[in-house]
């Protein structure tokens, strides 16, 4: 097998995660806010997928399919639940859907 | 013969399970002939278990029949069983006979009231739990006939639950009762202690093997629930405020039958007594004072079921009397001519009480003769016989009983001998008193109207009331004809089979007291009608007047002793403990937790970035933590 070793994959991964954490807890657009999590997901895909590599098997990889399926249906509530927010002419800014406060 | 005393046990379970699941299936009329046919046929059950007894040898006349084991701990076992020996046949006949007249007559009595069959499915419920006190082969179960016959009293006292009075009455009742039934059970620990058994005859077997302290304290255990079941003083308050209940009820219950439960338990449990003289006597004193103390009391009180009852503990207090000297023979005969009787006066005062609509104050009431002929002649034996002229029912066994005391000889025999021949004269008069003032003189306006109004729907009541009110008449008038000193004593002896009385008189001292007591009886019955004539009180004395009429004081003695302390320290724990101390604490937890959820609450900003820089800085923190630990 080629290509470069397991540890590069890894940082590669760590980067896509704390890119995509950042942007969840600094960006107010909901928007973002999703496309982060994404990112975030596939940063922890990437790991998967390189251990799965490094140790020859496929669970990794199954593993990493079913967190796109979850990833995909996510996606599909967030967006919604943004729909939802503009027909109701609300602010879209994370900050000012605050009515869970205590 | 064993089998008729199963029947006679478990007809009467019968009908009141049979009314109580027949429910609104079943006619107000139905519910009464169940009751009634169902205490007849135990009354059949009763006669079959004594004429088989009768058959037998004298030797032969105690037998014990076992159902099942019902309670086995260990090398202790507890049967269902029963006793029919001569002394519980006679019970059985007495409790099933006078019970099944009773039960008739109600059913003309408590036509037309909303919950007849209620009434009926308790009267049921009683009759079979006296049974079972009185057939049982082991303290336990007697204790739970014991137990049953109080609770069907308080049922059946406060069956007219609408009416405040009764049901403090009934209450009153239980608690007092309770009281004895504590002892009662107190009685039967020691006993399963220190023999090991509960049968009755394998206790009184092993009595002699007790040590002086227990069977004194055994003894005195079954005192006390014979002396609340039985009315006498100290426990007697309950009584006459049981006649809240129902004419019936006060007849079968709190005159003929489950009141004189504690005379039959002092002469059942006579070999305990026996062992423990001292506790024996102080049973005869407490007779003594009872019968002196409601004959007192009955002088002056004005509603005929009150003065009836007040009669009632005095009766019985002439039987623990005669129980406590060892005259058991005397004392289950008074026990049941009495429950003849005193089951006649009170359902002729029922009789009485219908026709006037309710009234119960003899102070609106007289004249009835007239109105009420027959019922007038039965009230008339009835009070004859209560007093104790021959030849009627109550001459034959009260005397018998003041006469034991009279052979007795020391100086307890004395006092109680003229204890008994002081309440004779009191007899005479309260019961003359009740008479004249109900049946003679002019009749009142009040009676008058009502009398007119009722006159033609029921005169005397309907013939289910009459005919038990005949042979209840018939009974008071010869059944004294049973036992007659020195000529033919058949009852007695029979009795004595299953206790040897401790004294007996001979024929002389009999006819001795029996005419001293008749003079005496006849000067309370010449009192009665010089004063009812005068048209003044018995009791003229006004100081005298108020002390009996507030029946010595006892009520208002408890209330001080007992009711006024405890209420006083139920309040002062209330002001101390439960206010300051309980609530407060409640109230205290109830704050605290409000104040530090809403401190809990400021972190829920409600801002999604902070709760994930949350996550996010809890994560870091955790996985920090982890490679430090390892």
């Amino acid at each position: 097998m080629s290509g470069p070793g397991v540890g590069w994959y890894l940082i590669v991964a760590a980067a896509l995660f704390g890119i995509g954490s950042l942007g969840v807890m600094l960006r107010r657009s909901p928007l973002i806010v999703l496309l982060s999590l994404e990112i975030m997901l596939n940063g922890a895909n990437l790991a998967l997928i390189a251990f799965a590599r490094q140790h020859g098997d496929l669970d990794g990889q199954i593993f990493a399919l079913a967190v796109m399926a979850v990833a995909a249906a996510e996606v599909a509530i967030g967006l919604g639940l943004i729909v939802a927010m503009a027909r109701r002419d609300m602010a879209l800014d994370v900050d000012q859907a605050s009515a869970l406060r205590g | 013969m064993v089998t008729g005393a199963w029947i006679c046990l478990l007809a009467p379970l019968g009908g009141a399970l049979a009314i109580t699941f027949g429910g609104p299936w079943i006619s107000r009329r139905t519910a009464g002939s169940i009751s009634t046919l169902t205490t007849f046929l135990a009354f059949g059950g009763a006669l079959i278990a004594f004429f088989g007894l009768w058959s037998r040898d004298a030797e032969d006349r105690e037998q014990l029949s076992t159902a099942y084991t019902w309670l086995a701990a260990g090398d202790f076992q507890v049967g269902f069983e029963i006793l029919v020996d001569p002394l519980s046949a006679v019970m059985m006949l007495v409790v099933s006979g006078v019970g099944g007249l009773i039960v008739w007559y109600s059913m003309g009595y408590m036509a037309g009231d909303e919950e007849e069959r209620r009434f009926f499915a308790y009267m049921s419920l009683f009759v079979f739990s006296m049974l079972l006190l009185v057939q049982a082969g082991n303290f336990l179960l007697l204790l739970v006939g014991w137990g049953l016959v109080g609770l069907a009293s308080y049922l059946l006292i406060g069956f007219w639950h609408k009416r405040p009075e009764a049901v403090a009455a009934a209450k009153k009742a239980f608690v007092m009762n309770a009281i004895g039934d504590a002892t009662f059970a107190l009685a039967i620990v020691l006993l399963v202690w220190n023999t090991g058994t509960l049968e009755l005859l394998g206790v009184f077997g092993e009595v002699d093997a007790l040590s002086g302290t227990t069977v004194n304290l055994v003894a005195l255990g079954l005192l006390g629930g014979a002396v609340a079941k039985s009315a006498q003083i100290p426990l007697h308050t309950w009584l006459p405020d049981a006649m809240e209940g129902p004419t019936p009820v006060s007849a079968l219950i709190h005159a003929a039958t489950m009141v004189t439960a504690g005379v039959y338990l002092l002469v059942r449990a006579h070999p305990i007594f026996e062992a423990a003289p001292d506790i024996q006597s102080l049973a005869a004193i407490l007779g003594a004072v009872t019968l002196l103390v409601a004959g007192l009391v009955a002088l002056v009180q004005w509603d005929i079921k009150r003065v009836i009852a007040y009669s009632t503990m005095s009766q019985i207090g002439y039987m623990f009397l005669g129980a406590g000297i060892g005259a058991y023979g005397f004392a289950i005969f008074h026990l049941m001519t009495h429950a003849f009787f005193k089951a006649l006066l009170f359902l002729a005062a029922g009789v009485v009480i219908h026709h006037l609509s309710d009234e119960q104050d003899i102070r609106r009431m007289g004249g009835l003769k007239s109105a009420l002929p027959r019922t007038h002649l039965a009230f008339l034996i009835g009070t004859v016989a209560l007093v104790g002229l021959p030849p009627l029912a109550g001459f034959w066994s009260k005397d018998a009983i003041v006469a034991s005391a009279f052979a007795r000889g020391d100086a307890l025999g004395w006092t109680l001998f003229v204890a008994g021949l002081l309440g004779v004269l009191l007899t005479g008069a309260y019961s003359f008193r009740l008479y004249f003032a109900v049946f003679q003189g002019k009749p009142v306006t009040v009676t008058q109207e009502t009398g007119e109004s009722h006159h033609a729907q029921h005169a005397e009541g309907p013939l289910s009331m009459l005919v038990p009110v005949g042979i209840l008449a018939v009974l008071s008038a010869i059944g004294g004809l049973l036992s007659i000193p020195g000529v033919w004593q058949p009852f007695t002896h029979w009795i004595e089979e299953t206790g040897e009385p401790l004294v007996e008189a001979t024929a002389r001292q009999d006819y001795l007291t029996s005419a001293i007591s008749v003079a005496l009886g006849i000067l309370g019955i010449v009192l009665a009608r010089r004063a009812f004539l005068l048209d003044r009180q018995l009791v003229s004395t006004p100081s005298a007047w108020r002390i009996f009429e507030r029946k010595l004081y006892f009520d208002e003695l408890y209330d001080a002793l007992f009711y006024r302390p405890a209420a006083a320290l139920a309040n002062a724990l209330r002001r101390r403990v439960e206010e300051p101390v309980i609530e407060r604490s409640l109230d205290e937890i109830g704050s605290g937790t409000i104040l530090a959820s809403g401190g809990l609450a400021r972190v829920q900003s409600g801002l999604l970035r902070t709760y994930a820089l949350a996550i996010a800085f809890s994560v870091c923190v955790l996985v920090v933590v982890f490679v430090a630990v390892r």
